[in-house]
């Protein structure tokens, strides 16, 4: 069937238009009295086909705003399963396979099963979210696009049906057609024939009352069109955008190298690697401060301490050699230092270390001995000792140190001596010392740098006969290096955070364009002595119903703004 | 004008399907490395070993790998560490391999074990514990067993005994 589209006035509308887009006369309803459907103007979307082919079909489905409110509350729906039980990520370290069933019983399992533990993540979750994505951009453009043209093509001169069946009408007699006698009733369109000179000259001082109000008015002849605040029309469509940005930079997380978060543990003083970047962050000092009990005065428990002021003195180091699996150490450069206090993370290219937690820990960094003669009290020197990671050699005055064995905690098993653990709570040195006064070859030398083990385990017992002419040990407190705390530290990268902020801003000024403006026309025309008004906006009717009284007011119509609603009658006064 | 509105049409939701793509695709990619487990593939790994030499387990594909960690603060580690030397010598002619990973201990403590139990296969260093933590390994000492094609065929927690790693052993070399 092929559905003649062409107007009276000549223009070959598309399918799908509901009034024409040169002269507005409604290609529908011709003759009836109700108001005129003025969404989009009128204007056929853009992707009403008569015949449209699969591409067309799916352009078509996410063309339809019913397919996207059905869509957002499918989207709703599910999210709201999400939060059923917690989801798998807000767990640090659980097997989610036995977590639910153990937690919840069957239900949290079934859950588990259904793939609900990990909802935001879905496929389906996903495929929604892009779908509404979808259709956003395709509703968008099937009719920004005709509606940004219908708004660039209007004509002044609209069809009186047109005009008269707008939700703001007028008509009546015009105050100065009664003052002359009428000469050619004959209506002839822009004829400038003497009896409507002075229709002329009304439409004309009308525009002047019109721009006094920021209209933006265009004439022909005895028609007017005055329109104002248009662009309020493209915020929900700067809006969606906005969205879309939001959408993209979301879905951007999931670039390689665009998101991290995780936390970590920095004992102070041994730089740590953070995994998955080349960095290494080390926690030079942490502090923490506590209020003191007058500051605090509700506390239940007088005992408990309420903590100040967390601060971990941080250095970031960049790994620029020996990255990665290497048999050589790491080289570090430093790329960045802050003192990482809560809400004042550490910020280098978007790697963000916030402070999180800390616990104590005290532990042995590292000792600095100096080895002496014990008869003659000569001083051959010092040598830095750590109990991470220690070198193999040092060379102290005459004195060459191999270390040969290095326990972090001492003990005895079975007679032997072993290590109970890896952390350095009671470290035992053993050295080959070589040098003057030594065996070829060296002696061995065990060195206990906490002063408690060296008399429990018998460090000069063992040492022997060495031990009375050699000794390794620290002169004061200032040669010892202690970590004390732990500071835990959410280490945090989101490339995409820059762009979910635009996308917000954009969506926000889409939002206030839309809300605090309104698209106003006001459309007149006069056939002979009679005045024709038409009044249209897109919200608060209520303002515009007054200004256009009060326009007609100053043009010596005076209406009752309220009567604007159904066609106008003139104020009896 | 109604064909390059068509071409704009098909141009756009080919962007719009590669986008979706993208991010339903990621749903099944953006999955945490779950825990490595029996019948899985073998993560692959590079770490340094005592040696001085960089070890990577595909390196070691078409032989069958034995992945302990350990570390000598462990005593069970330390009472299986001869069962394994033996079971490396008798069977490493035959294409069997052990990785002995340790745990983040200074490199001479390591050393000082070492020499002193004659380990003869690559030790290797797990300075900041990444592999461990890549193969969920939470109780020590832990053992994979990898067939030649790379696969995790047995997954130990706990000592083992040396007749417990021949079975194994001879199992997957069996297998070809």
């Amino acid at each position: 069937m092929v559905e003649n589209t062409k107007c009276e006035c000549g223009h070959q509308n598309s399918i799908g238009t509901v009034l024409c887009e040169s002269c507005g006369k409604p290609l529908f309803d011709e003759h009836g009295t109700s108001l005129l459907e003025m969404r989009y103007d009128g204007v056929a979307r853009r992707s009403q086909k008569a015949n449209p082919t699969w591409i067309g079909r799916i352009w078509n489905f996410f063309s339809s705003v019913k397919v996207a409110v059905y869509l957002i509350v499918i989207t709703l729906i599910g999210a709201t399963l999400g939060t059923i039980y917690p989801q798998e990520n807000t767990f640090i370290n659980i097997d989610p396979s036995t977590y639910y069933k153990e937690t919840y019983g069957w239900t949290g399992h079934l859950y588990y099963l259904l793939g609900l533990s990990r909802t935001y993540e879905s496929w389906w979750f996903r495929a929604l979210l892009f779908m509404i994505g979808t259709s956003l951009v395709i509703c968008s453009l099937d009719r920004v696009l005709p509606l940004y043209r219908a708004l660039s093509n209007q004509q002044v001169r609209k069809h009186p049906q047109f005009i008269l069946r707008q939700k703001v009408t007028y008509t009546g007699d015009l105050p100065i057609a009664a003052n002359r006698p009428r000469q050619d009733p004959a209506f002839t369109a822009n004829g400038h024939t003497a009896e409507n000179e002075a229709a002329v000259q009304w439409v004309n001082e009308m525009a002047g009352i019109l721009r006094k109000k920021r209209y933006r008015v265009r004439t022909d002849g005895t028609a007017l069109l005055a329109e104002k605040h248009r662009f309020s029309r493209w915020g929900p469509y700067i809006n969606h955008i906005g969205l879309i940005v939001f959408l993209l930079a979301v879905l951007a997380r999931g670039i390689p190298g665009w998101h991290m978060d995780q936390y970590l543990g920095f004992p102070e003083g041994k730089p740590v690697k953070i995994p998955g970047t080349p960095y290494y962050l080390e926690n030079e000092k942490f502090s923490v401060e506590f209020y003191s009990p007058e500051e605090v005065p509700k506390l239940k428990n007088k005992d408990q301490v309420v903590p100040k002021k967390y601060e971990t003195q941080a250095v970031l180091y960049e790994c620029v050699e020996h990255c990665g699996a290497s048999v050589e150490e790491p080289v570090l450069k430093e790329v960045a230092r802050h003192n990482i206090l809560v809400n004042e993370p550490l910020n280098y290219k978007g790697l963000m270390a916030y402070q999180f937690d800390y616990r104590v820990t005290p532990q042995l960094v590292s000792v600095r001995p100096t080895l002496k003669n014990k008869q003659t009290g000569e001083v051959y020197g010092s040598f830095e000792l750590k109990m991470n990671h220690p070198q193999e050699t040092y060379t102290v005055g005459p004195y060459q140190l191999t270390l040969q064995r290095y326990y972090p905690e001492f003990g005895f098993e079975n007679g032997e001596p072993v290590t109970k653990s890896n952390e350095p709570k009671a470290p035992a040195f053993v050295f080959i010392i070589e040098g003057p006064g030594l065996r070829q070859g060296g002696e061995p030398y065990i060195y206990f740098p906490r002063e408690i083990d060296k008399v429990n385990f018998g460090q000069d017992r063992i040492n022997a006969e060495l031990g009375s002419r050699l000794e390794l040990s620290v002169d004061s407190m200032e040669d010892v290096k202690i970590s004390q705390f732990t500071s835990y530290l959410n280490i945090r990268v989101d490339k995409a955070l820059p762009y979910i902020w635009v996308g917000a801003a954009i969506f926000m000024i889409g939002l206030v364009m839309g809300i605090y403006w309104q698209h106003r026309r006001i459309w007149l025309r006069i056939d002979g002595t009679r005045l024709s008004l038409g009044a249209h906006t897109n919200k608060n009717w209520y303002g515009l119903r007054r200004e256009v009284a009060d326009v007609l007011g100053k043009a010596g119509i005076l209406v009752d703004a309220k009567s604007l609603e159904t066609g106008g009658t003139v104020r009896e006064s | 004008m109604k064909k390059y509105r068509k071409w704009m049409q098909v141009i756009i939701l080919l962007v719009i399907a590669g986008i979706g793509a993208f991010a339903i695709g990621g749903s099944f990619a953006s999955k945490d490395d779950p825990v490595p487990k029996a019948g899985g593939q073998a993560p692959d790994f590079s770490l340094p070993g005592l040696d001085g030499k960089v070890h990577k387990l595909s390196d070691y594909r078409g032989k069958v790998v034995m992945i302990n960690f350990w570390g000598t603060f462990c005593p069970p580690c330390k009472e299986e560490m001869p069962d394994i030397q033996a079971q490396y010598e008798k069977w490493k002619d035959e294409g069997f391999e052990v990785l002995a990973v340790n745990l983040a201990e200074s490199k001479i403590t390591v050393q000082g074990f070492v020499r002193e139990h004659r380990l003869t296969f690559p030790i290797l260093l797990d300075e900041q514990m990444e592999i461990r933590k890549k193969y969920g390994v939470v109780n020590y000492p832990t053992t994979f067993f990898i067939d030649r094609s790379g696969k995790i065929v047995w997954k130990q927690e706990g000592q083992m005994q040396e007749s417990f790693i021949e079975r194994q052993i001879t199992g997957l070399l069996e297998k070809m």
